[in-house]
């Protein structure tokens, strides 16, 4: 059972109460209570991965299922990895400290590009052989989902089947399936194994599949490019479709997740309101790939929040999901539990605010007092550039929210942006001065004084499959590089505070984002070469990408820099989350004009074919109650 | 009415932080749903404290907890209540009841002993016998957010002397080490010392160090219970 791993190690890393599990909450099966056992891996530090709200929901519902044991794993940190590489320690679990290599399945979260690196990393800690097609009948089967997995290509060669969607009901429906044909004495190996999950809706086995690349240049699509996606084996579904929970009032949600013992970066309780977002910010991956609109009741929240409130014993709920303004009975259900939970000094906050005064009231009225600072995202400084965004927003709305929120006594302002986006002039960058500015002059309009601080964050856009922005060309990182200079000289006023991120790290992260599965050669090049943590700026190495890049034959530019023509097949197009190709087409167009689209939650339907391709449809309470 | 509770500290969890096993006991707390009472102000919180820090990778069997409460309760049904909402790691061992004006166990824990299990490779008898000896032994110990600053103390007048057993190799320590008002010293610094200034071939990052015991100490220096008396 529980092995304890030498104090002399723990005593010498950061952070050692990482790895030694025993939170409160935590389930541990025996070896006789368990017929099939996961474990679900994050490839980042336990404080990130104990944080991700999906895995929190899939432990749930996994260890309700008997003989079932999902159990937990995640990145050592790199102290910790060389200790362990010294000692020749496996990563494990951190329930039953029992090495990876032993369990039936490996279930990696795709949360962002910059982790590939620490899953393979992961992999070789854990004892698994590398590629998926030199496993044997003693490795585990190494499967992942989340949000990157509408292109998993890149992770092909080391993935043996993805979760393509939510995850509530199709990995139990995967369980029951390894449980039946482990009774039948595995029959067939992994082969038949996979043949038999293939046939599960949402699940995506790579080696079914076969990529062809143009040779030469085809009506302006250049050679390289994929000609096409064809299944080898016949069990294959020529498309996968995503798997959705149609109504999450009918489905489980963890109301005993585990309490860690150390801060985690999200120590509080999530409580999840709705998924997907149909606003159509034509640059979002989030709103494109998760739709459509599915709220849960108000009811059955208040249900769930008084539940987890006397399981995890937190003082602080987030309401949780892709826009929390959006939801339909937002006022009456924050009332409802602040009132509901004010005798016992549970706080109630919002991730992420709407550009309006009624989501500064609302913020007004869940922080009380503590008036840390308002974070808007107008996400670009010129109306131009929001429309082709389809952002939806007005000067006029920044200004009103602001100026709402100085006149309640917030005095520190924090807006995101971004830089590089499709058709983006000199004149619409320094608009986002300007805009910052107007902030600063609101302050002393309403005020009467100087001062208000206004911190200006701005990320370089990378463009993302599925998104109407998938045709488009990313900026060259000379580009960028001049255009936050341009930014930085425009900024130099006092109280504006300009934050930028990295700009090769998004040129990494482009490449992946819309790369194929020929990557995989320069992810594992690049990997033995000792790239881990990219998402961790002091251990990316740019150098060590665009070599690694170069070394598998490929070209970093065809994947992160090119312009697509209309006609293009991209290596993603064989797993769907919905949304229709026509439609984003017809989106891009638009965002040439600045042609604004509606949201469908409450507006016509814009077309964009993910409810008949589900067979679901939005859920909004607010036209239930009216 | 304050709840007081001896609690465990065990060697699953030894290196979670001071702070973060606080933290673990308050949410315990609001997870039993006792009726404790809240400081005042704009950022309430749940009144209660532990009588002295643990460093981090030390096991405990002597942890002191005490809760203010809002209204008298059953202490069977506290206890039953919040056995069931601590982590695998936390244990009661026991616990009482006492007044509201009562000094804050912080106050009068003066005292702690430790049992270290520790390698040691060498002759050691002597110079733990030579430690226990010495009128004087002075130690640079570090000043907490001192950046590297240091202050020089009398080690003799918090720990006394050590006993010792050594067979196979490890060496077996048993300890009482004082607490007062300005300060205390560390397990870890003990050992430091035995080996630094004395010579005792130990490998400290294997020391495997428990607190067995802490305590008030009287008048006529008797050790004193800090609850059921």
């Amino acid at each position: 059972m529980r092995k304890e791993m030498s104090l002399e190690i723990l005593s010498s890393v950061e952070k050692p109460a990482r790895y030694t599990g025993m939170e409160f909450g935590s389930i541990i099966k025996t070896a006789e209570e368990t017929k099939v056992s996961i474990a679900l891996a994050f490839p980042d530090v336990y404080e990130v991965g104990m944080s991700y709200l999906g895995f929190k929901i899939l432990y749930h519902i996994l260890n309700a299922q008997p003989g079932v044991a999902a159990e937990r794993t995640y990145a050592p940190w790199v102290d910790m990895e060389a200790k362990m590489r010294e000692n020749s320690l496996p990563l494990t679990s951190l329930e039953t400290m029992k090495a990876l290599n032993k369990f039936d399945f490996v279930g990696f979260t795709l949360q962002y590009e910059l982790s590939y690196s620490n899953i393979l990393n992961m992999l070789d800690l854990g004892g698994i052989t590398m590629l998926a097609t030199e496993r044997t009948e003693d490795d585990p089967l190494v499967i992942a989902g989340g949000p990157c997995v509408f292109n998993p290509e890149p992770l092909a060669d080391f993935i043996d089947f993805f979760i393509v969607g939510e995850g509530e009901e199709v990995m139990v429906e995967v369980m029951d399936l390894y449980k039946k044909w482990k009774n039948e004495g595995k029959p067939g190996g992994r082969k038949e194994f996979l043949e038999r999950v293939v046939q599960i809706p949402g699940i995506y086995v790579p080696s079914f599949y076969k990529v062809d690349y143009l040779e030469k240049e085809t009506q302006g699509i250049p050679a390289g490019c994929v000609k096409s996606v064809t299944t080898v084996n016949s069990l294959a579904p020529t498309a996968v479709q995503k798997r959705i929970i149609n109504d999450l009032n009918t489905i489980d949600y963890p109301t005993k997740p585990i309490v860690p013992y150390g801060e985690i970066v999200h120590d509080r309780i999530m409580l999840e309101i709705f998924r997907g977002c149909s606003r159509g910010c034509r640059f979002c991956h989030a709103g494109m790939v998760y739709r459509p609109v599915r709220e849960r009741k108000p009811e059955v929240l208040k249900k769930l929040a008084r539940q987890l409130v006397d399981n995890t014993g937190y003082n602080e709920m987030s309401l949780v999901s892709l826009s929390t303004a959006d939801y339909s009975c937002l006022e009456p259900l924050i009332h409802d539990l602040i009132n509901e939970f004010k005798e016992e000094k549970v706080s109630v906050s919002l991730p992420s605010l709407r550009i309006d005064s009624f989501s500064v009231g609302l913020a007004k009225e869940v922080q009380a007092v503590r008036k840390s600072g308002l974070t808007f995202a107008p996400e670009a400084g010129s109306q131009h550039m929001r429309d082709v965004i389809n952002k939806g927003v007005t000067k006029e709305d920044l200004m009103n929210a602001v100026g709402a929120a100085f006149e309640n006594g917030w005095s520190q302002v924090k807006l995101y942006f971004m830089l590089g986006l499709p058709g983006e002039t000199d004149e619409d960058i320094l608009a986002i001065a300007e805009l910052a500015k107007a902030v600063q002059g609101k302050y002393k309009e309403v005020t009467g004084k100087g001062g208000a601080k206004v911190t200006v964050s701005v990320a370089s856009f990378v463009p993302k499959p599925y998104t109407p922005f998938q045709w488009v060309g990313q900026n060259r990182l000379e580009e960028i590089n001049r255009k936050q200079m341009l930014l930085k000289d425009a900024l130099k006023i006092k109280n504006i505070t300009y934050q930028y991120h990295d700009s090769i790290t998004s040129v990494i992260e482009g490449v992946f984002a819309r790369g194929d599965r020929r990557l995989g050669k320069a992810l594992y090049l690049a990997w033995q070469r000792g790239a881990k943590f990219d998402g961790w700026s002091e251990h990316f190495s740019y150098d060590r990408w665009v070599q690694a890049i170069s070394d598998a034959g490929l070209d970093k530019d065809f994947y992160a820099t090119r312009e697509r023509a209309e006609a293009e097949v991209f290596p993603w197009e064989h797993i769907q989350p919905g949304v229709s190709r026509q439609f984003l087409w017809n989106e891009y167009e638009k965002s040439k004009t600045g042609t604004l689209t509606d949201d469908c939650r409450h507006g016509d339907c814009t077309g964009c074919g993910v409810c008949p391709a589900l067979d679901a449809k939005i859920i909004d309470w607010k036209s239930s109650v009216l | 009415m304050k709840l007081r509770m001896q609690i465990t500290k065990e060697a699953g969890i030894r290196f979670v932080s001071h702070l973060e096993y606080t933290r673990t006991i308050e949410r315990a707390i609001r997870r039993a749903k006792l009726p404790v009472a809240y400081s005042e102000g704009f950022n309430p919180h749940i009144k209660f404290s532990l009588a002295s820090a643990l460093g981090v990778g030390i096991t405990s069997q002597a942890e002191f907890v005490e809760i203010e409460l809002a209204k008298e309760i059953d202490i069977t049904v506290a206890v039953e209540k919040l056995t069931e909402a601590l982590p695998m790691g936390i244990h009661i061992k026991a616990a009482d009841v006492v007044g509201s004006k009562t000094p804050k166990l912080m106050a009068i824990a003066s005292g702690a002993d430790y049992y270290v299990r520790i390698p040691c490779f060498g002759d050691c008898l002597e110079q733990l016998q030579r430690f226990n000896s010495a009128e004087s032994v002075l130690f640079q110990k570090p000043i907490p957010k001192g950046r590297g600053k240091t202050k020089e103390i009398q080690v003799k007048d918090f720990i006394k002397k050590v006993e010792y057993d050594y067979s196979n190799k490890e060496l077996e320590l048993r300890f009482a080490c004082k607490i007062t008002t300005t300060g205390s010293m560390k397990a870890t610094e003990l050992l430091k010392i035995l080996r630094d200034q004395f010579s005792v071939p130990l490998i400290l990052e294997q020391a495997d160090i428990q607190r067995t015991d802490l305590y008030a100490v009287n008048d006529k220096g008797r050790k004193k219970m800090l609850i059921g008396n």
